[in-house]
């Protein structure tokens, strides 16, 4: 199977020059990813790797670029953290059609993870909603995948939690 | 002096259309054949990574590959804006 996915990278301030990273990365492997050096410090690598499935696609990819330049810091695997436009855009529906829906099952909607002057969801969950219902054909693959990205964000951010304050809020967060 | 060619010859499709639509394209590299630079990479541009996109020689999928260029061109926030204020993405297809 295909998986589609990008891995965004923080680049280490002594890094090497962007063209020698760039054919590191060819060397180990990333020659099925579409690299982005647009913005400075930051390296963006937008996958399409055959995989048997989507665990093995994602992490494989990780090991990748951690062999070619193991100071990079991942900053997001994505699609995970979307709002209505992106959500639309992969479902393939208009933003409008999917704004009606966020609102028309407020029961069961899936809640965002924020909402703010923007609203943001966990792909995942959204896709999960849309597939339950049965009004809409989603892909295994980008299911799979936005498991999968969603899984690689919580552990990076699990990383930040304080166990004292663990101890003594996850029975109030739960 | 004409650039050179990408030896695949739907990945040189691709760079034509992204150099149809104003993109500016570096040869150079091994593993790497070049670098395409997005023509509205600017403080404005909130589409950020792909604007400046590295080309492989030989990318494991040239198909895949070629479709990825198309839609970064394609995704560009400026010339999505650019297409609005002439009523229409169709003229720039």
């Amino acid at each position: 199977m295909e998986y589609e996915f990008t891995l965004s990278f923080k680049l280490a301030a002594s890094e090497a020059d962007t063209d020698t990273l760039i054919e590191r990365l060819g060397a180990a492997g990333c020659d099925d990813a579409l690299v982005g050096i647009g913005q400075s410090g930051r390296i963006a690598l937008n996958f399409t790797r055959e995989a048997s499935s989507a665990q093995d696609a994602i992490v494989s990819a990780l090991r990748d670029v951690r062999k070619a330049i193991p100071d990079a810091r991942l900053v997001e695997a994505g699609p995970d953290l979307v709002g209505l436009t992106d959500i639309a855009e992969l479902v393939g529906v208009t933003r409008q059609n999917m704004r009606k829906l966020s609102l028309a099952y407020p029961e069961s909607f899936p809640v965002p993870v924020h909402s703010g002057s923007v609203a943001l969801w966990h792909l995942s969950h959204v896709l999960r909603w849309l597939s339950d219902r049965g009004r809409y054909e989603i892909e295994s693959p980008i299911m799979e995948v936005a498991r999968v990205t969603m899984q690689i964000n919580l552990v990076k951010e699990a990383a930040l939690i304080e166990q004292r304050v663990r101890r003594e809020v996850r029975d109030l967060v739960a | 002096m004409a650039r050179a060619r990408h030896p695949k010859k739907e990945i040189e499709a691709a760079i034509r259309y992204a150099e149809a639509n104003g993109w500016r394209v570096a040869v150079g590299g091994s593993h790497a054949w070049g670098t395409l630079y997005c023509p509205y990479n600017d403080a404005e541009c909130r589409c950020g990574e792909f604007c400046i996109t590295s080309i492989w020689s030989t990318p494991r999928n040239p198909g895949n590959y070629a479709r990825k260029l198309r839609r970064v061109v394609d995704n560009c926030a400026a010339r999505k804006r650019l297409a609005n204020s002439v009523g229409g993405a169709s003229d720039l297809e």
